[in-house]
């Protein structure tokens, strides 16, 4: 593409007629498409609340409020970082970013992993499936599609994080790509390990054992949680310049258009599905 | 196939190779079936999408003619129940996904970057991902007629519980199901596309009041399927979790309630047929000023219309829902609205006769379709306010008045403008003009062949006849307007036969032409016929609304603008044009793969559908990160013609 | 457009009502085609170039548009569909259900559609010991009164519709739909279902029989009666019938139009003299034909209130003989078609549940003689 002259200007894209840059028109574009799916997916949930048939479940049975808020609570912050991530990529800030990257995936993982135990415990201890229930039927999908939304999202910002790790044109470097694979792999493999050894966690200290047992238990988890975080640290060291910079803010910005979304849907849906239900 | 890439790529070719060691192959010949699936060229999407649009037309064609053959007298055998209604179900769902549909996006495609004055859409591989993945919902959706399940057969409104795994055990609703989800993906990237597109790719100086109307039709018609198609996402995703996992979104038993699905459905299917007709009332739009030699009448408030159209579209989805028994309020609420609808549709036939006042018409082949559609849909549209007064559509609902009423405004409206383009831009797409008397005798052959298919069944309706019945008893009279339906569907036939006949042979041995043969107002026009790979030998700068009459009337204004923007375009290295692909194929085959293990296998389901989303992941994936750097060429020098 | 299902010869108020918006649609739209069309002919034969010279002259004058026509041509459209609004809301809220002040004097039925036939139930006329009096396929109804129809389903979606009394209205799962309607003069109608159910959609039509109000009476009091027994006499023995029906095309599907060609009455005569016993019923056929309704399982399905069927899935034939078509509203109720019925059910209504989850499962078949006696115990309940 031709090259800038100059300081990139991250407001206007002088390339394009309205000023905006194509991905960021096209994102905001996909997610008012998004919009329309998840208000028809928010609607039939409350449509059936409106209308429940007899021996229908009573959510107020089965939530856990205070760890939903908390995942809540910690899908709002993973926003705020996103937003760090943006804006020090805009400054060319590369090391702040990569961090704020990092911290939105551990955030989301978090939220996907609250999520992981609220339906084993739905569906263990309260007796609430996807098929044993109309209820069941639209709060899985519903909350389910949603972090579909998020595990996606998740596996994006990896997939970011890392690319920031490639090598300036010219630098031959041909295993760049296989190494680029193997990073992705390995901080993926944090992400899960870390999420089932605290819900392995969780569970241990739940049914009153101690942190003895966990390690027993889950020994396996913690191995392979060490294994790909020393490999993750690894594989992000310096190795020269990189081909990524504040011309590539706008990708960020476009990713985090879409974090930003479902981090919004989750609030629409906390209020729908949760919130609404204790009034 | 050869002709069209020989005509087509007349610039040379500087490869600039990939500057990093890649693990990328970069497609980069220009002739041959790879440089037809690894395309980016908005000129050859569309041109395949107007080849697949007209193949599944003519099979759409075929299934009504069998329809019709089997309902020419009462108490026929030819077809029995379970054939006939896997025939209705197919007739639909392909004349609406797999014909009209993208030979629209066809012509979306090759025109909209032409009439911007831009060089391809603003992101040529997700382009490509479009045109295949509606490739592969096409072959999902027809994989049943293949199959012992058969083909879907509970209607192209598929109404719950009838869907459901209890009284459609098989998987041909699943196929249905699957394809038309990857349908909806393709349509919403390429509406994504378009949007993006005509929002901020113009030519330096074509405000958004000198769009022409095509465009802009384009634009809502865009915007109408992103935003409506999500609802029938969920509605599929609902249903297909009934059917797959055992949910109760529409399990009576469990408190589902079915009409659920019908609000969900018609959410999505009014707007469905306003994309329906919007192109088409595009390509009315540009074909009545050309060939009256004036620009359209009431440009403005033409627009704005269409944008009304478009909004007020999703407003009145329950007056396909009047005999649901929705109560008076929601009923009248609905009735009123579909009421208001026919204010701006209105305005623009006011409009439309407004350009032909006081013109000089030319009444060449598009002309004819144009001015048949303006007719054809008045009567369509007639007879949907009719549909629009609830206690009449009580009796209509669900019979043949319905059936009347659509076809004249899908057949009569969208097919008319759409063979109508067809006719208008062959010259421009492929250097060639279709013979007038050819293309005159076929247009009065099929507008006879339909008035005869369709006119009757008003009476058919009237008369009490239901519509989705494979038989019907001989004593209830309505035995003569069926059998003259059939002949008229015949004919219909024929006259589509010989249209197509004629536009094949004149694509290969057609009378060539030059440039702009028919004098035309807007930009596509002002390029060569075939056009270049890069479209612009150098972007337009716009003066006017019909900005190529603006160009011809002011010659040397351009010329020496044109000599400007020449020598800056050579400073920054010539004309960039994007690198062809073939991650988005492989993408669409893993959704094709994908879509098939969840759909239509009764074993190994999991393992194929993991596969095919190895597939497709890999495919995003490297799409992703082969990069679009592109390569720059140089305009050819032009050819005087 | 005067056939059996018309909508445009109406025999009650609803329909009437329904008819009158249809005709206020239909002028307004008259007018306004004649109009803007006339101008459209006009504008295309006034402005065609005359020839060759005329195309490539000089274009004509560029004119854009012209405000003052927009503004009065949306105003004139606007104007004509309140013409059309203004009877449809009126209708909308008339046709909804029971006019106030009629609604004590409204008969209740409720309607329930199956795949391929429907049920009847009378809340107002109760058996003792039994509940609702139960019918199915052709709806018995008083004339001159309202009559509210409740429409129910338990399987997929149907809808309710006798056009010559009143629009459809539809009968979803989980939903309480209701319409109402009014049969002017006691009279015989035809209806069908109008809402794609499946398979045999096309082959499932019912009746509505609307009669005064002493014969209603009539009825209802011959209908709440158990199942009429013949009894026995000896000399039939010796002058059995032999069973010997029409041949009909192993595909053929409906035939309800015979009497329409034959018959010198008219169908509500036809409905009222099918309520009287054939003349050579034969009481050993007869009840040789009633064991075989227990053997082949009949009785599993179908309700002989009185006599030994006790199933609900299938329509009541407590009284099908004095029903004037079967199958669903499908065959003219007569020996030959009667007997089509039970020997080939899959190939009259394709997918039928009687031949799919009785007659396959239970692997029954009918042998001609078994069939002769089986029609004669069904057309002896009259």
């Amino acid at each position: 593409m031709s090259s800038h002259a100059g300081p990139i200007d991250h407001h206007h894209d002088h390339t394009t007629s309205t000023g905006i840059p194509n991905k960021k028109l096209v994102m905001w574009a996909f997610l008012a498409s998004d919009c329309m799916f998840f208000g028809c997916l928010i609607a039939t949930h409350m449509i059936y609340r409106l209308y429940p048939p007899p021996g229908a479940p009573d959510p107020m049975d089965i939530y856990s409020i205070e760890l939903t808020s908390f995942s809540t609570f910690i899908l709002l912050m993973s926003s705020l970082m996103m937003a760090l991530a943006v804006n020090a990529i805009q400054k060319n800030n590369l090391k702040s970013m990569r961090l704020s990257l990092l911290t939105t995936v551990f955030f989301g993982a978090i939220f996907l992993g609250c999520q992981v135990y609220e339906f084993q415990h739905f569906v263990h201890e309260k007796h609430l499936t996807l098929t044993n229930s109309l209820f069941g039927s639209t709060f899985y999908t519903l909350t389910g599609t949603h972090g579909t939304h998020v595990a996606i999202g998740v596996f994006w910002l990896i997939l970011m994080y890392v690319r920031s790790f490639q090598p300036a044109a010219g630098i031959k470097d041909r295993g760049w790509f296989w190494r680029g694979l193997l990073h992705i792999a390995s901080v993926i493999g944090v992400v899960m390990f870390s999420m089932f050894a605290v819900i392995g966690l969780t569970h241990t200290l739940q049914a009153g054992e101690g942190f003895g047992a966990f390690l027993s238990h889950d020994f396996g988890l913690l191995i392979g949680l060490a294994v790909t975080t020393a490999l993750s640290f690894y594989l992000a060291r310096p190795r020269g310049p990189v081909a990524f910079g504040e011309a590539n803010a706008i990708d960020v910005e476009s990713m985090g258009l879409y974090w930003h979304f479902v981090d919004i849907v989750w609030i629409v849906i906390f209020t729908a599905v949760y919130l609404l239900e204790y009034l | 196939m050869e002709a069209t890439a020989k005509s087509n790529f007349t610039g040379h070719d500087e490869h600039v190779a990939p500057k990093r060691a890649s693990v990328f192959w970069r497609p980069t010949s220009k002739t041959g079936l790879m440089s037809w699936l690894t395309t980016v060229d908005h000129k050859r999407i569309g041109f395949l999408y107007g080849v697949f649009a007209l193949f599944f037309f003519l099979i759409g064609g075929l299934e009504a003619l069998l329809i019709r053959l089997q309902l020419a007298v009462p108490n026929n055998d030819l077809l029995s129940a379970q054939q006939y209604n896997e025939l209705f179900t197919m007739h639909g769902t392909t004349m609406i996904f797999l014909a009209i549909m993208p030979l629209s996006a066809a012509f979306f495609n090759f025109m909209i970057p032409l009439q911007i004055g831009a060089r391809d859409v603003a992101f040529p591989r997700l382009n490509t991902f479009s045109l295949w993945t509606f490739l592969a919902g096409a072959i999902i959706i027809n994989l049943g007629w293949f199959m012992k399940v058969g083909a879907p057969d509970a209607g192209w409104f598929g109404y719950a519980p009838l869907t459901s795994s209890t009284y459609s055990p098989d998987h041909s609703i699943d196929m249905w199901v699957m394809g038309l989800q990857l349908l909806g993906i393709a349509s919403i990237a390429a509406s994504l596309n378009f949007i993006v597109t005509i929002i901020n790719m113009r030519a330096p100086g074509m405000t958004m009041m000198r769009l022409p109307v095509f465009t802009w039709m384009a634009l809502f018609t865009s915007f109408l399927l992103i935003l409506s198609f999500p609802a029938i996402t969920i509605a599929l995703v609902e249903l297909m979790m009934d059917r797959l996992f055992g949910t109760n979104f529409f399990e009576v038993s469990n408190g589902g309630m079915p009409i659920l699905w019908q609000h969900l459905f018609w959410i999505f299917g009014h707007p469905e047929v306003y994309i329906l007709i919007l192109p088409a009332m595009g390509v009315i739009s540009e074909i009545l000023p050309t060939f009256s030699r004036k620009p359209l009448f009431g440009y403005p408030i033409v627009v704005f219309s269409g944008a009304i159209i478009g909004f007020m579209g999703f407003t009145v989805w329950s007056h396909h829902m009047f005999t649901t028994g929705m109560g008076t309020v929601a009923t009248a609420a609905f009735a009123l609205a579909t009421m208001a609808i026919a204010v701006p549709t209105g305005v623009k036939i006011f409009n439309w006769i407004g350009t032909l006042w006081g013109g000089h018409l030319q009444m060449r082949t598009p002309m004819m379709f144009a001015l048949g559609f303006i007719w054809m849909f008045m009567i369509g549209g007639f007879s949907g306010i009719m549909h629009s007064a609830a206690p009449a559509d009580a009796q209509q609902q669900d019979s043949y008045f319905v059936v009347a009423h659509f076809h004249y405004v899908l057949i009569g409206g969208s097919l008319f403008g759409l063979l109508a383009a067809i006719h208008y831009w062959f010259p421009l797409m492929f250097g060639r003009i279709v013979s007038e008397f050819w293309g005159k005798f076929s247009f009065w052959i099929i507008f006879t062949g339909f008035n005869v298919t369709f006119f009757p069944m008003h009476f058919l309706g009237l008369n009490g006849m239901p519509r989705r019945t494979f038989t019907y008893d001989s004593n209830l009279g309505w035995n003569t307007p069926n059998f003259i339906a059939t002949i008229g569907a015949l004919v219909l036939g024929v006259g589509i036969a010989i249209y197509f006949i004629t536009i094949v042979y004149t694509y290969f041995k057609g009378q060539k032409v030059g440039r702009d043969p028919w004098d035309a107002r807007t930009l596509e026009w002002s390029i060569p016929c075939p056009p270049p790979e890069y479209n612009f030998a150098v972007i337009p700068k716009v003066h006017a609304r019909d900005a190529f009459w603006y160009e011809k009337h002011h010659k040397e204004e351009i010329a020496k603008e044109n000599a400007e923007q020449a020598k800056e375009d050579e400073a920054h290295g010539g004309i960039h044009m994007p690198f062809a692909s073939i991650y988005p194929l492989v993408a669409s085959i893993g959704m094709l793969v994908a879509g098939i293990g969840i759909s239509a296998l009764d074993h190994n389901k999991l393992i194929v559908s993991i596969i095919g989303g190895v597939i497709m992941v890999a495919g995003i994936f490297l799409w992703a990160h082969e990069g679009n750097e592109g390569y720059h060429m140089q305009a050819d020098k032009e050819k005087k013609s | 457009m005067d056939g059996h299902q018309t909508t445009m010869e109406t025999s009650g108020p609803v329909a009437k009502s329904q008819l009158e918006v249809f005709y206020v649609t239909c002028w307004v739209t008259l007018v306004i085609f004649l109009i803007v069309g006339g101008v459209l002919a006009y504008a295309t034969i006034k402005f065609k170039a005359r020839n060759a010279a005329d195309e490539h002259a000089e274009p004509p004058e560029q004119s854009h548009g012209n405000p003052l026509i927009e503004i009065s041509l949306i105003g004139l459209s606007v104007l004509s569909l309140v013409i059309i609004a203004i009877p449809t809301i009126k209708a909308i809220g008339y046709t909804y259900d029971v006019p106030e002040e009629e609604r004590e004097n409204a008969y209740e039925v409720t309607a329930t559609g199956y795949q391929w036939w429907f049920k009847f139930n009378y809340p107002s006329e109760q058996i003792d010991g039994v509940g609702d009096l139960v019918t199915a396929n052709e709806l018995v109804i008083p004339a001159g009164r309202p009559v509210r129809v409740n429409l129910r389903t338990l399987d997929v979606i149907h809808s309710f519709w006798v056009p010559k009394l009143a629009g459809k209205v539809d009968m979803i799962p989980n939903r309480g739909n209701h319409l109402w309607m009014q049969a002017d003069e006691p009279g015989y109608f035809w209806g069908q279902c109008a809402e794609y159910c499946g398979e045999s959609h096309a082959v499932m039509r019912f009746r509505v029989i609307a009669l005064n109000e002493e014969d209603f009476a009539h009825w209802v009091a011959r209908k709440k009666a158990p199942a009429r027994t013949v009894e026995i006499d000896d000399a039939d023995a010796n002058d059995l019938p032999k069973a010997q029906f029409a041949s009909f095309k192993t595909n053929e599907y409906g035939f309800t139009d015979k009497w329409d060609a034959d018959a010198e009455i008219s169908p509500l005569d036809n409905w009222k003299q099918q309520q009287f016993p054939a003349k050579d019923e034969n009481s050993h056929l007869i009840a040789k034909g009633r064991k075989l309704f227990q053997e082949k399982t009949c009785l599993a399905c179908h309700k002989v209130r009185g006599h030994e069927g006790l199933g609900i899935t299938g329509p009541d034939l407590t009284h099908i003989g004095s029903r004037t078509t079967i199958a669903g509203g499908l065959l003219e109720n007569n020996h030959d078609q009667m007997a089509r019925w039970l020997m080939h059910p899959e190939i009259v209504k394709p997918g039928n549940k009687m031949y799919t989850t009785g007659y396959v499962p239970n692997n029954i078949t009918l042998s001609s003689d078994e069939t002769n006696a089986l029609v004669a115990y069904l057309e002896s309940l009259k």
